[in-house]
């Protein structure tokens, strides 16, 4: 598709995340590693804990302030007696929500601010390591690791953070206050809660495993389901449809399994909280009705405190939730570091030799390359020579080894063995963007990018003047089209290829190498599906574009290669066939 | 693409899954059993309290109340797990049952419908957009049930004990709805712009992580990160738009709750310092008065599950709507369709009589008023410019189009009244890009014919040059395909299409460009290999394929006709090629 996609890429998966320590220790490194890259900024989630602590005393103050309420004018003490208590609680009554709505937004934004940090991470993750990594995941992965990894993330502020601090400030205030009332309830309460938080926390850990489990279940159904409907017209000629379909519900089918077994755990997470809520509550109750008749307890206070304690337990459910969705967030987060521990194929040496501008003379020697041990060499010992302003190109039937020849010089894999030089220089002495920009590159169904026809022109070297534009736009036989266009460069490009024919596709692709500048023009299978004459036509214009550049042409089409000087045959990794041409080709000098 | 305004419940997913309706009824029975549970603790609590206050009662008088209380408790505990449980069951079958039927329905459809960008969108609406259907309806909607029948019931009790907090309490949950149909209207319609938003932000992130070896290529990568972190920028600020609106419902109902328990808190205590209620009732009412309100908080609480669900319900029920014709004949398919006669291409012509084929939205026909005959036997090649609808001659010959006039018939006998699925059996067919699907290569191969032996895998294997390929394998035909295993290229491709197409013993063949990406040494090697299987067979070719196919006849389609410009394709077709840049 790209010049990038490795031929033979690894046919191995990435390394899974090895089980063999600790799970808990294991559990607490990823989480320490995930906090530490998408740190949500820290004054927006302290602003949600405080204003979500104040919800749930709001909400302790309310029940137990207008139980004392009732349980004071039962005793008819007249209205002044009970007018201030009353006034609180209203005021109580009314401030629960903004402070809970508050709560809502802050800790949010938290989280969003949080994932926009993950998004930028996982592009600087993949950006080093593509196309090599690249290849290596399924277009329904990667979308699934894009988007839906990096969204449950999310769970890790909205659901983590904040209501764990919440459960804590609240239970705390709660049990402090029920203390000083009356002493013997207040580790009552607080063993309710403690046993709450500890039982219902861990039934919806032990679910946690359940849930990792379920976001690789997840990975591939959306994988299934991209086969089974990219691949309809097939499946349905061949009657293979059912048998696809079958496959897609076994998926489904374990889904419901582990969905099922997960919400077991959660239902008894529920049940177990509020047991312990009603344990506080009747144990608070007799402990204050035994106070009460053994006056150790103001009798109006006997209501006051079984609401506190149903109060208290309010901050309890949403840690229980995050506890739950913990599997979930975990099996994303490891996903996503997982992709750090591919190495990165090629790297910058620490001090580059800079590399000769201009048109330099391109080398390869006995170069070797392979993309995994398991696969056979893609080049194996290949020597050629590019001389300035010298076109070669170099054929051979599909799997010899052409694109890895750019590949490599493009600097997106490293040479086992060998070397590839410009100007004398061995490539990796130098800086990678150094040798991108000597060689500029018009890939086979080249990609364009959401943007306007000249954003895409322009997209080696976006301060390229309008002259520059016209002049590249003419050489790649734009012109015409583009004025045509209501809003010329302008024009947006569209989804890819649904706006815009393959041929311009590949024409806009030419006018993007000549505006980069590079003194050598690297063509990989320039025209893959163009029909013949749009071909001919297509490379007849960038062999005249080149003017005095160096070209290297890649292509499985043989009858490509009359217009160019030299002519190397390729066939498994090797060059079979060598055709020098005549003289070297003068400066500006046309082939055609 | 229809956007009703609608209440709350999505009427058609309740009617169409059968699980979604038994689910509410379940969900209805244990929200009841709750509030009763709830009374009964209320009723108890007020009780002890009372009989310690006013009569200075102790442990031993009131234990019988606790014990009650305890009981009450348990109740209540088991029963909101038991929902929870339920909940959970019925949301993975409900999403498993929409998926499979929207594949189903899309595969129905057709390749023509599938072609371009539309199968992205699809994958899109069965993964993410069922996911959000299972949150609405696992979720959202027993909330919703029980949000109804619990405050219902606890208000009718209510109304026994204090009828003036209980008009005050209904006053407040009267309000409820009214506030969550004004403030959730605006943020059901955000959610929807949001889905759109995030729709264009993954194709955008997508686009730059799969364009990242270009832009690397030209030095733009840090350009490209940019542009991620303003897009995922945008979609924080669309998104917290969204969310306040939509937490102004649950801020709306919130404050209500707050404000009816602070005002039942005071009406009753100045009716106890009238002496005009008793403590008992009073405490108890105060108790329950919360548990009014909680079950429609929950629900607030998951109202964006709701308007995310309904969007996806939409965008579920929109694919379900589009009419299809069924594969594969269930009885009353088949009736339809016409029977279950099936003609055989060796006893006579394939035959197209001024066939026209027009693609829904385009003004031009893709095939206008073509005459074509294959004798059986015959080769034919079909030829003319990109975009003539030579694809779409193979695609009606395999069902995937119907004509909009003009008749297909084999052997005398209308194309459209066989079954389809039947007819496929007697067709083989290599697409012009075909799909290899993850697996190994033997499992692709076998497409073709899932009972093949070894030895013939290997001769079609040898009969289309991938037997040296294969033979540097380690792993031979097992080699997984793919991005993670080996992955092929446009011409290898086209020889595994080859292959599992010669290993399918059909009398009709089909060929869609089948050797456009290979050079032509390899025609004539795939000629002597495969000329004796195609030998005795009908085979129409799409293109020239000099080599492979020497055709008895060429029949040209003149250019002209179709629009090039749509954008609906037959299937794995090629994109419109520019005709020297004057169109338009």
């Amino acid at each position: 598709m790209t010049v990038s996609a490795p031929r033979r890429a690894a046919p191995s998966g990435l390394a899974a995340p090895t089980g063999t320590d600790h799970p808990g220790g294991q559990r607490r490194r990823t989480l320490r590693s995930l906090l530490a890259i998408g740190a949500p900024p820290a004054r927006r989630l302290a602003a949600a804990g405080v204003l979500g602590s104040g919800a749930v005393l709001a909400t302790i103050g309310l029940l137990a302030g207008s139980g004392y309420v009732v349980d004071r004018a039962a005793l008819r003490p007249g209205l002044g007696a009970i007018a201030g208590i009353l006034a609180l609680v209203e005021v109580l009554a009314f401030v629960r929500a903004p402070l809970r709505y508050g709560e809502r937004l802050a800790a949010h934004d938290a989280a969003f601010r949080a994932l926009g940090r993950w998004r930028v991470w996982l592009y600087d993750v993949l950006e080093p390591r593509s196309p090599a990594a690249l290849g290596r995941w399924r277009r329904g992965d990667l979308l699934a690791r894009a988007i839906e990894d990096v969204d449950a993330l999310q769970d890790l502020y909205l659901r983590g953070a904040v209501p764990v601090v919440v459960a804590l400030v609240a239970s705390a205030a709660a049990v402090s206050v029920v203390g000083l009332v009356l002493p013997p309830a207040a580790p009552l309460l607080g063993g309710a809660l403690a046993a709450a938080l500890l039982v219902s926390g861990s039934l919806a850990l032990a679910a946690s495993p359940l849930g990792e489990r379920e976001a690789a279940l997840r990975g591939s159904l959306s994988a299934e389901v991209v086969d089974l409907l990219q691949g309809a017209p097939e499946l349905v000629a061949f009657g293979a449809d059912a048998q696809a379909l079958g496959r897609l519900r076994a998926v489904d089918d374990e889904l419901a399994r582990l969905h099922w077994r997960r919400s077991l755990l959660g239902g008894a997470a529920s049940t177990a909280t509020l047991l312990c809520a009603g344990a506080a509550v009747v144990g608070v109750l007799a402990e204050a009705v035994a106070a009460a008749r053994g006056h150790r307890l103001a009798p109006t206070m006997l209501a006051a405190l079984p609401l506190a304690a149903i109060g208290a337990f309010e901050a309890v459910p949403p840690v229980t939730l995050a506890a739950h969705r913990l599997g979930d967030v975990l099996a994303a987060g490891r996903r996503l570091l997982a992709l750090r521990d591919v190495p990165v194929p090629v790297a910058d040496p620490i001090d580059p030799v800079p590399l000769p501008g201009g048109t330099p003379e391109l080398a390869l020697r006995e170069a070797r390359l392979r993309y995994h041990p398991e696969l056979p060499w893609a080049l194996d010992g290949v020597s050629l020579v590019v001389a300035p302003g010298r076109r070669l190109a170099v054929t051979g039937p599909n799997g010899a080894g052409k694109t890895s020849l750019v590949n490599v010089l493009l600097r997106f894999w490293p040479l086992q063995s060998g070397e590839a030089s410009l100007g004398g220089v061995r490539l990796e002495a130098a800086a990678q963007a150094d040798a991108r920009r000597v060689m500029s590159l018009v890939e086979q169904e080249a990609p364009l990018f959401a943007g306007s026809i000249r954003d895409n022109v322009t997209l080696g070297r976006p301060d390229a003047g309008d002259a520059e534009v016209a002049a590249a736009l003419r050489a790649a036989r734009l012109d015409a089209w583009v004025r045509t266009l209501p809003d010329g460069l302008a024009t947006p490009v569209g989804e890819l290829g649904s706006q815009v024919s393959g041929g311009q596709r590949q024409r806009i692709a030419l006018a993007r190498a000549l505006v980069a500048g590079g003194g050598i023009l690297l063509l990989d299978e320039p025209t893959t599906g163009l029909d013949r004459d749009e071909a001919a036509a297509v490379l007849g214009d960038v062999l005249e574009a080149a003017g005095p550049r160096s070209v290297l042409l890649v292509t499985h089409r043989p009858e490509e290669v009359e217009a160019f000087d030299d002519v190397a045959v390729m066939d498994a990794g090797r060059v079979v066939e060598f055709r020098p041409g005549g003289s070297a080709q003068g400066a500006g000098g046309n082939t055609l | 693409m229809t956007r009703r305004t609608r209440g709350p419940i999505d009427p058609r997913l309740v009617a169409e899954v059968p699980v979604a309706r038994r689910h509410l009824a379940v969900a209805a029975g244990l929200g009841v059993g709750m509030a009763a549970a709830v009374v009964a603790q209320a009723v108890l609590l007020a009780n002890v309290v009372d009989q310690a206050l006013l009569h200075q009662a102790g442990l031993h008088r009131v234990l019988p109340q606790l014990t009650g209380l305890a009981g009450a408790v348990v109740a209540r505990a088991i029963l909101a797990g038991l929902g929870e449980v339920a909940a959970g069951r019925t949301s993975a079958s409900v999403s498993a049952a929409l998926r499979r039927r929207l594949v189903d329905h899309a595969l129905d459809l057709g390749p023509s419908w599938l072609a371009g960008e539309r199968t992205g969108e699809l994958t899109l609406t069965a993964t993410r957009g069922v996911h959000a259907v299972e949150a609405y309806v696992g979720r959202y909607l027993p909330q919703l049930v029980v949000a109804v029948l619990a405050p219902a019931g606890l208000l009718c009790w209510v109304a026994t004990a204090d009828w003036v907090s209980a008009a005050i309490l209904l006053g407040m949950v009267a309000l409820v709805p009214a506030a969550m149909v004004a403030l959730g209207r605006g943020s059901a319609r955000r959610a929807r712009r949001q889905w759109r938003l995030l729709s264009s932000l993954s194709a955008r992130y997508l686009e730059l992580v799969q364009g990242l070896p270009t832009l690397r290529a030209f030095g733009r990568a840090a350009q490209g990160r940019r542009e991620v972190a303003a897009s995922t920028e945008g979609l924080r600020v669309a998104t917290m738009a969204v969310l306040r609106a939509a937490f102004l419902s649950a801020l709306g109902m919130e404050l209500l709750s707050g404000l009816g328990v602070g005002l039942v808190a005071m009406v009753l205590g100045l009716r106890l310092l009238a002496g005009t209620t008793g403590l008992a009732t009073a405490l108890a009412v105060l108790v329950v008065a919360p548990e009014v309100f909680l079950p429609l908080r929950r629900a607030g609480a998951e109202f964006h599950a709701s308007a995310e669900g309904q969007a996806a319900a939409d965008r579920i029920f929109g694919v379900l709507d589009e009419a299809a014709r069924p594969r594969r004949g269930s009885s009353g398919a088949a009736a339809r369709t016409g029977g279950t006669v099936l003609a055989d291409p060796r006893r006579g012509p394939v035959e197209l009589r001024a066939v026209t084929v027009r693609y829904p939205g385009r003004r031009l026909p893709a095939v206008a008023e073509l005459d074509l005959c294959l004798q059986p036997g015959e080769h034919v090649a079909l030829v003319g410019p990109s975009g003539a609808g030579k694809s779409t001659v193979l695609a009606l010959l395999l069902g995937f189009v119907l004509p909009e006039s003009g008749t297909v018939r084999v052997a005398g006998v209308d194309l459209a009244a066989m079954p389809p699925a039947s007819w496929r059996d007697l067709v083989s067919w290599v697409p012009q890009r075909p799909h290899l699907f993850r697996g190994s290569l033997e499992d692709n191969l076998r497409l073709g014919l899932p009972t093949a032996r070894a030895d013939q895998l290997w001769r079609v294997v040898e009969a289309v040059g991938l037997a040296p390929l294969v033979g540097r394998l380690p792993r031979g035909l097992a080699t997984p395909l793919g991005p993670e295993g080996l992955t092929l290229s446009a011409g290898e491709r086209q020889r595994v299409a080859l292959a599992r197409c010669a290993l399918r013993d059909a009398p009709l063949v089909l060929l869609d460009e089948p050797v456009a990406h290979l050079a032509n040494e390899d025609h004539v090697l795939l000629r002597r290999s495969l000329s004796g299987w195609l030998a005795d067979r009908t085979v129409l070719v799409a293109g020239h394929a000099p080599g492979l196919v020497d055709p008895d006849r060429v029949v040209a389609i003149p250019a002209g006709g179709p629009d090039h410009a749509a954008r609906a394709r037959p299937p794995g077709s090629q994109p419109p090629v520019d005709s020297a840049g004057t169109r338009r």
